[in-house]
């Protein structure tokens, strides 16, 4: 081929350098855009953790005793796929946990007071989850279904009404007793329960870990006081919190022989983070100056001083909306999914019109963010509409309700079509065995279609409730702060969320700003959203292994 | 079910059965009206808003108007300038979006090994999940200082006289863009190939055809409604794309170029649509959030403007979304 001018081809001749070329070219271009997005990864994490300021010696350090295991674990790992799920199983619940025992001591301790939640815990959590358990063993029970949708609808009334006494029971227990009542018991159950179910242990074994968690729950405690940055009931969340889902993947990895190398992850780290830190301080090298700290956490924002602004306000608000958004979503958006895909008729005038609304939601989809806040703008900030003898005003400019049922009504297209998806993918001849054995329709959805689609339900629900954290838009347009320096204290309060802090920050020209308080902010987004899209992937691999 | 009336009934609470079967389906089927609830109100909110404006401000010189300033007396609401913006940076980014993504997808569908794929496939729709403020943040802070470093080198190296970019430009907002609509691009592409029967590639190779031939002139040509729709879907991303546009692009609506005579025919100079990329550049979601951040308690024309400029923006990119249906639809290769 050398020897011919390249201009001539003649009849039957084939360039192989196009081909080469062309391969390289589509393969550069497959990974340019995930290169970039790298390096600009790459800087703001640089930025937001300070490492500019940290010495040689530290780099040689931390080089020497985390980031060489690590890499030879990687390639040790590499080959063998159970240990990569393994890993990937202990570093994704372990990270979900830190978020959940973070999320709720706000919830339960900050934005509920101990009391408060007690109330609530007997008139509503409690009955349900009661009620849950009594569904599982008793399935005869036709009625718990119904039961547990009035207790959703009764018990909040009931609890506000009995609130004055339900929250002095709840201060005479105090809020360790409350939590240890709320938490550790049920915690306790389902632990126990998961290790019958899941690990099929023996019933001595599963009770025993049912009593073991209470019983360390108390007697930890004279060993928790002595740490004064953890309160009781910090550590009796955490303990539910974060024990139960590293107490699962502890379990699931050591139960199978394969997965056992994968604990070499966690203890790598963390023996190579003490390590590192001994060296540090022996050869007395500089340290970084990290931005993203736990001042950064816990403080206030500032727009004038960059070394205590904070991102506190704006973490509570964002917790605040995606309880919220995860709530209402899940309910219409699962009820809409299971209507479409189970009840609605797919042939004549009916017929059409649901083929309509799957048009319709798939549009929707496409709808730009920003309209949905011209949406939300009019329909739940700026109304008056008169229905006979009630006014109804809107939910107020920028209050936390008003964002949620925006940001609601943004994903929901998404999370009814992932549903419909991960309905649809459940076979129709494990419906018709049911209906064949008498089941009713309902009774086939609860028992057949639910449990099967739930994972991949679960998946799609997740994904987009990372969405709706990440999204500004919408609050902008309906009137948010985007600088506020105090949490919301209810659900008709302003709030600010994470993504509207970093908005009203990026226009701040000082350096400190730019490079330091708004990459921390972005680090910290980044990584609520990355733990989110992990859980994810983990409940959808769990579920392709069981379809297997 | 139809067959449930012939099941023996034995449990003997059947008035209660039907009564919750009902009772499920129906509020079940609320939650699916929501969704239509939801288009029914956005069009009427958009409608109703958008007519209180084009009564206080005449339809033709919103849709005319050249000149866009709420704020400052004398006001004018022309959408012209926004509507600039919006091609200018959606534009820029189809420029880097469009041949990356169907590289990409050629990559995927016919080249990547099963691994590579289960690598690259969800590495790319990170791409698309990063909040769009993040990228916005990485277009000012990062993007643009790099970008005048590379303008830097190329006027010293070729002796030309490219004027530095703005603190707010539209390239650097085009390129942000670009980057997070990839995913768009890649992966419905990359479906439509997928969905192209092996059976026409084998009857390539069996002719002779390179891998090369067969990827793009079988499978390409094969697949190509399916492109054009990602295409025509990821374009309407671009165009209501908020805020990577807000933070990166500015406040300023760009000048509309002077149109020129050549010979009696009119047209705009390269040049001066080249050098708006390095000025403001703002589309019509940033003006939406600029009136949205000064006053949104109602009653202004500006705040009624709002709901114009959202009913063009909901018209155009609907409007672009049913087109890419139709076009996924009507020119689909059938196969089997």
């Amino acid at each position: 081929m050398a020897t011919k001018a390249p201009t001539q081809t003649e009849f039957g001749e084939v360039s192989r350098i196009k081909g080469i070329v062309f391969k390289y070219v589509s393969f550069v271009a497959s990974i340019v855009g995930i290169l970039a997005l790298g390096v600009l990864l790459a800087y703001v994490f640089w930025d937001a953790l300070g490492l500019e300021s940290a010495g040689t010696g530290w780099y040689l350090a931390y080089t020497g005793t985390l980031l060489v295991p690590l890499l030879a674990f990687f390639a040790y790992a590499r080959t063998r796929p159970e240990v990569v799920a393994g890993a990937f199983e202990l570093f994704s619940l372990t990270l979900a946990g830190v978020m959940l025992t973070v999320a709720s001591v706000i919830i339960l301790s900050i934005i509920a007071s101990p009391a408060v939640w007690f109330a609530y815990f007997l008139t509503v959590v409690g009955p349900l989850l009661a009620l849950f358990v009594y569904g599982q063993y008793e399935r005869e029970a036709t009625w718990v279904g119904l039961a547990m949708l009035l207790t959703l609808v009764a018990g909040p009334v009931v609890g506000t009404l009995g609130l004055g006494i339900l929250t002095t029971l709840g201060s005479l227990l105090g809020s360790p007793g409350v939590y240890f009542l709320s938490l550790v018991i049920p915690g306790a159950a389902l632990a126990a329960f998961l290790a019958a179910e899941r690990f099929d242990a023996s019933r001595r074994l599963s009770l025993g870990i049912g009593v073991a968690l209470p019983a360390l729950a108390v007697v930890a405690v004279p060993l928790v006081d002595t740490v004064p940055a953890i309160s009781r009931s910090v550590w009796l969340i955490a303990l539910v919190m974060l024990g139960l889902p590293v107490g699962y993947a502890v379990a699931n990895t050591a139960r199978t022989r394969e997965r056992r190398s994968a604990f070499a992850l966690p203890v790598i780290a963390v023996a190579g983070f003490l390590a590192g830190g001994a060296i540090v301080d022996a050869i007395g090298a500089t340290k970084p100056s990290p931005w993203l700290d736990w001042q950064y956490l816990t403080s206030s924002p500032s727009i004038s001083n960059a070394a205590e602004a904070g991102l506190y306000p704006a973490i509570i608000g964002s917790i605040f909306l995606i309880v919220l958004v995860s709530v209402f979503t899940f309910v219409f958006g699962v009820g809409a999914a299971i209507y479409l895909e189970e009840y609605a008729p797919d042939n004549g005038v009916l017929g059409t019109a649901t083929r309509i609304i799957n048009v319709n939601i798939s549009n929707l989809a496409g709808v730009p963010s920003v309209v949905y806040g011209l949406l939300g703008l009019g329909i739940f900030v700026n109304i008056e509409a008169q229905l006979g003898p009630l006014t109804y005003g809107g939910f107020g400019v920028g209050t936390v309700f008003t964002a949620a049922l925006t940001l609601s009504l943004l994903i929901l297209p998404i999370v009814i079509i992932s549903a419909q998806e991960a309905i649809r993918s459940v076979p129709s001849s494990l419906r018709q065995a049911s209906y064949g054995m008498g089941a009713t329709r309902w009774q086939t959805i609860r028992n057949v279609v639910l449990p099967r689609s739930l994972p991949g339900i679960l998946t799609g629900t997740i994904l987009a409730l990372g969405r709706a954290i990440g999204e500004t838009a919408p609050l902008i347009m309906i009137g948010a702060a985007t600088t506020k320096f105090s949490p919301p204290a209810g659900l008709f309060s302003k709030l600010t969320a994470m993504p509207m802090q970093i908005y009203a920050w990026a226009f701040l020209p000082g350096e400190d700003f730019r490079y330091g308080v708004v990459a921390a902010g972005v680090v910290t987004l980044l990584i609520v959203m990355l733990t989110m899209n992990s859980v994810a992937i983990l409940v959808r691999n769990k579920y392709q292994q069981e379809a297997n | 079910m139809s067959s449930e009336g012939q099941t023996p009934d034995l449990s003997g609470d059947r008035g209660f059965r039907s009564v919750r079967e009902s009772a499920y389906k129906y509020a079940l089927a609320g939650c699916a009206v929501l969704s239509v609830l939801t288009t029914v109100s956005i069009i009427a909110v958009l409608v109703l808003d958008a007519s209180q404006f084009f009564a206080e401000y005449p339809i033709l010189e919103f849709l005319t108007g050249t000149e866009f300033s709420p704020n400052l007396e004398p006001v004018s609401f022309g959408v012209l300038p926004l509507i600039l913006g919006t091609l200018l940076i959606t534009f820029g980014a189809a420029l880097i979006a469009l041949p990356i993504g169907v590289l990409t997808a050629i990559y995927l569908s016919e080249y990547a090994s099963k691994r590579t794929r289960s690598v690259l496939k969800p590495m790319l729709e990170v791409l698309a999940g990063v909040p769009t403020v993040v990228y916005g943040y990485f277009a000012i802070v990062y993007i643009t200082p790099a970008l005048n470093a590379a303008i830097g080198v190329l006027n010293g190296a070729l002796g030309t006289e490219i004027s530095r970019l703005g603190l707010f430009n539209g390239l650097s907002a085009s390129v942000v863009v670009g980057i997070m609509i990839i995913p768009m691009v890649s992966s419905i592409s990359e479906d439509a190939m997928n969905s192209v029967p092996d059976s026409l590639r084998q009857a390539g190779y069996g002719l002779g055809a390179t891998k090369f031939n067969v990827s793009v002139t079988i499978v390409v040509p094969a697949a190509v409604s399916g492109i054009a729709s990602s295409f025509i879907l990821a374009i309407s991303r671009a165009i209501g794309e908020t805020m990577a546009v807000v933070l990166a692009a500015g406040s300023q609506p760009p000048d509309i170029p002077p149109v020129q005579q050549a010979f009696g025919v009119p047209y705009v100079a390269p040049t001066d649509i080249l050098s708006l990329f390095t000025e403001s550049s703002a589309t019509m979601t940033v003006a939406m959030i600029d009136i949205a951040s000064g006053d949104i308690s109602g009653g202004s024309t500006a705040y009624k403007s709002l709901f114009a400029i959202g009913l063009t923006l909901f018209v155009i990119t609907l409007a672009m979304n049913v087109v890419s249906d139709l076009v996924a639809r009507r020119y689909r290769e059938e196969y089997e």
